[in-house]
């Protein structure tokens, strides 16, 4: 096989990971926000909360559109660019792979289709049963994915027959510890994300000083309230992670070049000869930018939560405004280099101690390979670009201009086709 | 439980070629049935709120392909890369034509998106010809590039489109209605989407024989913990289905979100 092959599917799963995640960041913990402000806004029928609902509502349909189809990519990715991969651990992966897609990510999609389409016409108990539906499924699938993701860092209840691994206990999959923290981590790190969003994109009306300060008020209170907590949630499953790193991942962390050295010489006996020492500047140039950025939240949002219980400072501290809209791009610094150091650090396995990355890789041509990387870059890019956009520019119209769950003018008599 | 696993797949893979080949075949005829924006809105609104979930079948079949059946999974998608590459880029192209037309209000913008629908659409029913002209052929490991690749994959790509031509007819009311419905002469509107949905399911029988699913089967530890969960699912996302589709029963008349 040709070796830029392998260096090609790194870099297009690199990208297309890195990509949805930004997606898959700000939709699971934004999905849950909207659901709350939903749920106050059935229970109250106050306007307020009900404008809420849509104006976060709208935004959280924009990403979750173009995060969508980064996911159809993802889902394709394994068995384009990994069929060693599928070919050595379908029979594990492939399973939790599936369920994501079966039990969660479909029921998600075909219940917010529903919520999407059905405002205003189905019974508001119902619409709002919908979108609860659409959260918790959402959180299945970052479980299902990690789930995978946790097989791949720290490989349990299987066994080796032939060439293949064959799940032996399913229930050690579904526990794996590095599963379990890891999706606590990622929850919370996608509500810090959303709330910080949700805060910032809030400030920048009171900042500009838009007709709608009550609303603004309320969410920006609430993205500063949730943050703080989430981020909480985040650093202690984070921390626990730590203890679960695999040795080398720590000694390599810890720049500990004795442990490094003494790690590969006893990999070397078990595995072969080889280079079993992930790229320390990836690996700590990773752990470092998450770290920092997690501490740039922390001084922030610890007097944030204090500043947001005052309401005139909320509506006119015009300087905490600017500095909260600067931190909107902080929380996804903090989780793509999150997955840098959790990825890079277990390099060369895709399965730890179990299968190298090098082992995985289709045997296609590195021409096909550099043609679909270059037909996925330029659509990610472009959908990048565009989410953004469209996200900024409904963001600045407010919640005036929402076309979700806007009633139509008229009603004209059904003609059904069914 | 092989055959049972196979009959899923089959079951999800017949609800996204019926299901989704209707809407794809309307997005691939949406200039010809509306020739100004808003007529092309009121033929977009005809499938909007149903495209998300028609794909889902697709997104399952997927899904139900890697758990089950993970080998072949991988051998198809590494075999067919240029047609699958170009499916998924055309897929995109076609979801973020529709899912963004209605969020700027500019006749450009329209048209962008409106291009995207029918550009992916095409992509999308072509890519599906391309596969299915070698699989037809018995052909898993690479991409048909004989001579009647292209004939073939024409031909499945016009299958799509009359199938959505027969989905719009029940869809759209008026001159668009008339306009979808010139093709099928005194044909029914029930009996001509009968037709076109027995054409497609035929042809997916077809290359679903070709496949060596029974050899490919992951083991019952693993088929074990899958079937359940699809069995268990399969009414969930039927039922829900049917509610968006008896919610949205009315003909596209006037727009809706997207």
């Amino acid at each position: 096989m040709d070796p830029d092959t392998l260096e090609l599917a790194r870099l297009q799963f690199a990208l297309t990971a890195g990509g949805h995640f930004l997606f898959v960041a700000l939709t699971i913990g934004l999905a849950t926000l909207v659901a709350c402000v939903q749920t106050a806004a059935t229970l109250t029928g106050n306007p307020v909360h009900e404008r809420m609902t849509r104006f976060w509502g709208q935004l959280y349909v924009i990403n979750y559109a173009v995060g969508i189809v980064t996911g159809l990519v993802m889902e394709f990715q394994f068995g384009l660019a990994w069929s060693g991969l599928m070919h050595a651990a379908g029979n594990v992966i492939g399973a939790s792979l599936a369920m994501e897609a079966l039990v969660a990510f479909v029921v998600e999609a075909t219940f917010l289709g529903l919520w999407i389409f059905g405002w205003g016409r189905l019974n508001r108990w119902v619409h709002l049963g919908l979108i609860w539906v659409v959260v918790l499924t959402a959180y299945a699938s970052a479980y299902w994915i990690l789930v995978s993701n946790g097989f791949l860092q720290h490989p349990v209840g299987f066994e080796r027959s032939g060439g293949q691994l064959r799940l032996t206990d399913a229930w050690a999959v579904l526990t794996n510890p590095t599963a379990t923290t890891a999706f606590w981590h990622v929850l919370g790190g996608s509500l810090v994300t959303a709330g910080v969003f949700v805060a910032g994109v809030s400030a920048l009306h009171l900042f500009r000083r838009t007709p709608e300060v009550k609303l603004f008020t309320a969410s920006l209170r609430l993205g500063v309230l949730t943050a703080l907590p989430a981020l909480f949630v985040t650093v202690v499953a984070g921390g626990i992670q730590f203890s679960q790193l695999q040795p080398m991942k720590a000694a390599v962390f810890g720049q500990d070049d004795a442990e490094v050295a003494a790690l590969q010489a006893a990999q070397t006996a078990r595995f072969g000869p080889g280079d079993y020492v992930p790229p320390d500047a990836w690996t700590r140039g990773g752990a470092i930018v998450m770290l920092l950025a997690f501490a740039l939240l922390l001084y922030l949002l610890l007097p944030s939560a204090l500043l947001a219980l005052i309401t005139p400072v909320v509506r006119r501290f015009r300087l905490w405004h600017l500095v909260l809209v600067a931190a909107v791009p902080l929380p996804y610094v903090a989780m793509l280099a999150g997955w840098v150091f959790r990825e890079m650090g277990r390099q060369p396995w895709v399965i730890d101690g179990v299968l190298r990355v090098e082992d995985a890789v289709s045997d296609v041509s590195a021409a096909a390979m550099r043609t679909s990387l270059l037909v996925f870059t330029v659509l990610f890019g472009l959908l990048l670009v565009v989410n953004w956009w469209l996200l900024l520019r409904q963001a600045l119209r407010g919640p005036g201009a929402v076309a979700l769950g806007r009633m139509p003018e008229e009603t004209r008599p059904l003609s059904p086709t069914f | 439980m092989e055959l049972l696993a196979i009959a899923v797949l089959g079951v999800f893979a017949l609800g996204y070629f019926l299901l989704g080949g209707a809407d794809i075949g309307v997005g691939m005829l949406l200039p010809a049935l509306g020739r100004d924006a808003h007529q092309r809105h009121l033929v977009v609104t005809s499938i909007a709120p149903f495209f998300l979930g028609n794909e889902v079948w697709l997104v399952a079949t997927a899904a139900f392909l890697v758990g089950a059946f993970p080998e072949l999974e991988g051998r198809l998608l590494t075999g067919l890369l240029p047609a699958v590459v170009a499916l998924l880029a055309s897929w995109v192209v076609r979801d973020m034509g529709l899912w963004l037309r209605g969020r700027a209000e500019a006749r450009a913008w329209w048209a962008v998106c409106d291009a995207a629908t029918t550009a992916g659409s095409w992509g999308v029913a072509l890519s599906w010809g391309w596969m299915f002209a070698g699989l037809l052929a018995g052909q898993v490991d690479a991409v048909a590039t004989g001579p009647g690749a292209l004939p073939a994959a024409a031909a499945v790509a016009t299958l799509f489109a009359v199938h959505g031509l027969a989905f719009a007819r029940l869809r759209l009311a008026g001159t668009l209605h008339q306009r979808a419905a010139a093709l099928f002469g005194r044909f029914g509107e029930w009996p001509g989407l009968a037709l076109t949905s027995g054409a497609m399911a035929l042809l997916c029988l077809a290359v679903g024989f070709q496949l060596p699913l029974r050899e490919h089967a992951a083991d019952p530890g693993t088929l074990g913990l899958l079937l359940p969960a699809a069995l268990v699912l399969t009414p969930v996302l039927v039922a829900a289905q049917a509610c968006v589709w008896w919610v949205f029963r009315a003909r596209a008349e006037g727009p809706l979100y997207l």
